[in-house]
């Protein structure tokens, strides 16, 4: 009866790969807008009603389209975190501050670099981004390089 | 009409809404659903405050390139704080969409229903075939280097071999759905072929040739499906459900019979006698049964029994299942003409059988009255039959 | 009405116009798995490399899975008893390959088929939804052989590599091909 069981002689096992070279997104209706806006260092975000929503939506919560604005911050820390490891569990050189930023203008925010010091870096500071140079600008959130502290020493 | 007293709520379409099918679209996936949920709830005359549940159906992830596809679709759909499934059965997602969005308001638990399909295959390089590979069996099947074609290609040579059909005769459903999604407006590979032009096409995996099959495609579509007494409310014309199955057979596609889909002829079963049909090749006034490749089309009529086996190319070689015929299939052009965005091709057929019982096709409108229409889709490795009956 | 001429959503790209929007953002899975053969499907390879073919048997309804399960689906019973097919069987359906798996043009064309093997208990009657069967190629089979539907029903057996080139891997049978009568 007892057929089943362990045994170590039929354990074979096979590798596998995801056949798929690469996936490539197509940024949608207003996040073409925020791309265009990005190549130009601006931000936008959708506006419904009296309500503005960053990153933009496209369409509002109650389904209606969505109007294309721009946002100008200021730009708040709401939460940070201290990355001191890569994903391999490397120990990196320099600590990276990542945080989630919201705009005083605007319902929502997004998560960036923050070029800060630990000392530095606490929620409630005020941060401004930090453009590629335009001719090195794809219409990515990676245009920004990263948020710097307002008023800082820092260049 | 034989109402089955085992269920609670009568359930009726009010609303259907769907985007282009195309090989490439700008949007989003959430902005494809949001498009066709907009204009379902829109031909409903009802806003997302009036919707007390959603379903979402989706075929794998890995086409879209987004895990979680059903939450990520959530607010695109209008799920936000509300009742939110994502279904998945393969191919036949796209007719259980509205399968699983009955059995919320058959049930009880919800009023309102706003069931959306989306599928946006564009993302996967260099081809979706990629994704695809990963429906094989890991151990027993992919070693052996298969392309998805094949499969279809061994199941449409055995229907042939058991059936005795020729492919001239197979090559006049691409021709026939192709020529009527000339009249549909979110039609992708609409055309006017001949069967010269589908013989002297590319042939793939002999017997398949490029023009047997539907495209790659993005796009969405949406239903609204309300409880009898919203349903008289918000509209003169409701579409009643009026039956639904759904079956799975296993996955190993190489241990049966391939000529006879008895998923499908399981699931058929299973709404027809929800829906009180006896006879179903003479009750059923429409139908769209599931069309990805051009046999699946007549494989799938016998599974509906719509014909009996091995009798629907004979009744295609007759005009039996044109427009204008007595069993009008894919008036909408089906997978071949209209696109195969995997769960919304599925769910544009049975918007098709909505609009087909309104009256409201206009140059798709089937030539004979109609009281009731059958949709079907087929999913996986020969395995899933999912079966809806709408009546008016 | 949604007839021909109603305007629908969606903004359609043509042909390369996707590539060159700003703001697309590329992303490279590196996923890689490894499976693991589990207990059927493990003593089922492990038989491939001694050159048998095993098929497992329910034994409350006498069905014979190749390939094998530990469980016979319509009992939910586990399956007992081992069974060593000859491996002869006959073609279900097959077709001719011209094309990869991604679709890249073969030099030769390849014959897939679905074989239905020859096991106790099963009478290979036409009329027989299920069956233990293997889905594999053919070799000393032309094309025409397919499209004529010659090779359909006929007999075949496993073409087996070389003993020492066998891995437990369906490939250690590296076709089948026809039995020649005589």
């Amino acid at each position: 009866m007892a057929m089943w069981g362990k045994d170590p002689r039929v354990s074979v096992r096979y590798p596998g790969r995801m056949e798929v070279e690469k996936y490539v997104y197509t940024p949608g209706l207003h996040g073409l807008e925020l791309a265009k806006a990005l190549k130009e260092g601006r931000l936008i975000g959708t506006r419904c009603g009296d309500t503005i929503y960053f990153p933009p939506t496209t369409f509002c919560p109650d389904h209606a389209m969505g109007e294309p604005v721009e946002i100008k911050g200021p730009w708040i820390v709401e939460a940070y975190t201290v990355v001191r490891e890569d994903s391999s569990s490397r120990r990196l050189d320099k600590p990276v501050v990542i945080a989630y930023i919201t705009p005083l203008d605007a319902e929502g925010g997004l998560i960036h670099y923050v070029e800060a010091s630990e000392e530095e870096i606490a929620p409630g500071i005020e941060v401004e981004p930090v453009f590629a140079p335009p001719e090195k600008r794809k219409g990515t959130i990676r245009d920004i390089l990263y948020f710097k502290v307002k008023n800082s020493a820092q260049e | 009409m034989k109402p089955n007293i085992f269920v609670k709520d009568r359930v009726a379409v009010v609303g259907a809404g769907i985007t282009l099918f195309r090989r490439r679209l700008l949007e989003t996936p959430r902005e494809l659903a949001w498009e066709a949920a907009s204009m379902a709830l829109e031909s409903a005359g009802l806003t997302l405050r009036d919707i007390d549940c959603i379903v979402i159906g989706s075929a794998p992830d890995a086409f879209d390139g987004v895990h979680m596809k059903g939450e990520y679709l959530a607010d695109g759909s209008g799920g936000v704080f509300k009742p939110t499934v994502r279904v998945y059965v393969g191919g036949g997602t796209g007719v259980f969409v509205p399968i699983a969005a009955w059995w919320h308001v058959a049930s009880g638990h919800c009023d309102t229903v706003l069931a959306v399909a989306e599928e946006k295959m564009s993302p996967a390089h260099p081809h979706p075939q990629g994704v695809f590979a990963y429906i094989w069996d890991p151990i027993l099947e992919r070693p052996l280097g298969p392309n998805l074609i094949w499969i279809f290609a061994l199941e449409m040579r055995r229907y042939m071999h058991k059936c005795g059909v020729k492919k001239e005769t197979i090559a006049k459903v691409s021709v026939k759905n192709k020529r009527n999604a000339l009249d549909h407006p979110a039609a992708q590979a609409a055309a006017r072929i001949t069967v010269e032009d589908v013989l002297k096409s590319e042939v793939l995996v002999w017997p398949v040739q490029r023009l047997d099959i539907s495209p790659v495609s993005d796009g969405a579509a949406a239903l609204v499906l309300a409880r009898e007494n919203v349903a008289r409310r918000v509209t003169d014309s409701p579409v009643w459900v009026e039956g639904v199955g759904f079956t799975l057979d296993n996955t190993h596609w190489y241990n049966r019979e391939l000529a006879y889909p008895r998923y499908v002829n399981y699931a058929a079963r299973m709404a027809y006698k929800m829906a009180g049909i006896e006879r179903p090749w003479k009750e059923i006034d429409v139908a769209e049964p599931y069309d990805p490749f051009d046999y699946k089309e007549l494989h799938h009529i016998e599974g509906l029994m719509l014909a009996r086996p091995c009798e629907a190319p004979k009744l295609l070689e007759e005009g039996w299942f044109d427009r204008s015929g007595e069993l009008p299939t894919s008036p909408s052009g089906g997978l071949l003409g209209v696109g195969n965005p995997i769960a919304a091709a599925g769910l544009m057929k049975v918007a098709e059988l909505f609009w087909q019982l309104r009256y409201e096709a206009g140059a798709r409108q089937v030539k004979k009255p109609v009281h009731l229409g059958v949709a079907q889709a087929w999913g996986d490795l020969m395995q899933a039959g999912t079966v809806i009956v709408l009546g008016n | 009405m949604v007839g021909k001429d109603v305007k629908l959503p969606g903004t359609y790209l043509k042909g390369d116009e996707m590539y060159k929007l700003p703001g697309l953002v590329e992303h490279r899975p590196e996923a890689k798995y490894e499976f693991a053969s589990g207990q059927a499907q493990g003593r089922f390879l492990q038989g491939l490399k001694e050159g048998k073919i095993l098929g497992v048997k329910c034994p409350r309804c006498g069905r014979v899975y190749v390939p094998p399960r530990m469980y016979c689906e319509y009992c939910m019973a586990p399956t007992t008893e081992w069974v060593e097919l000859s491996g002869e069987g006959e073609v279900h359906t097959a077709v001719v390959s011209y094309i990869s798996t991604f679709r890249a043009r073969l030099e030769k064309p390849e014959i897939i088929a679905v074989i239905r093997l020859y096991a106790p208990g099963y009478t290979g009657k036409p009329d027989e939804y299920e069956f233990p069967g293997i889905f594999h190629k053919l070799c000393n089979v032309e094309p025409d052989d397919v499209v004529s539907g010659r090779i359909i029903g006929a007999r075949v057996r496993p073409r087996w590599r070389p003993p020492e080139e066998r891995r437990g891997s369906v490939t250690d049978i590296e076709c089948f091909e026809p039995v020649v009568e005589g």
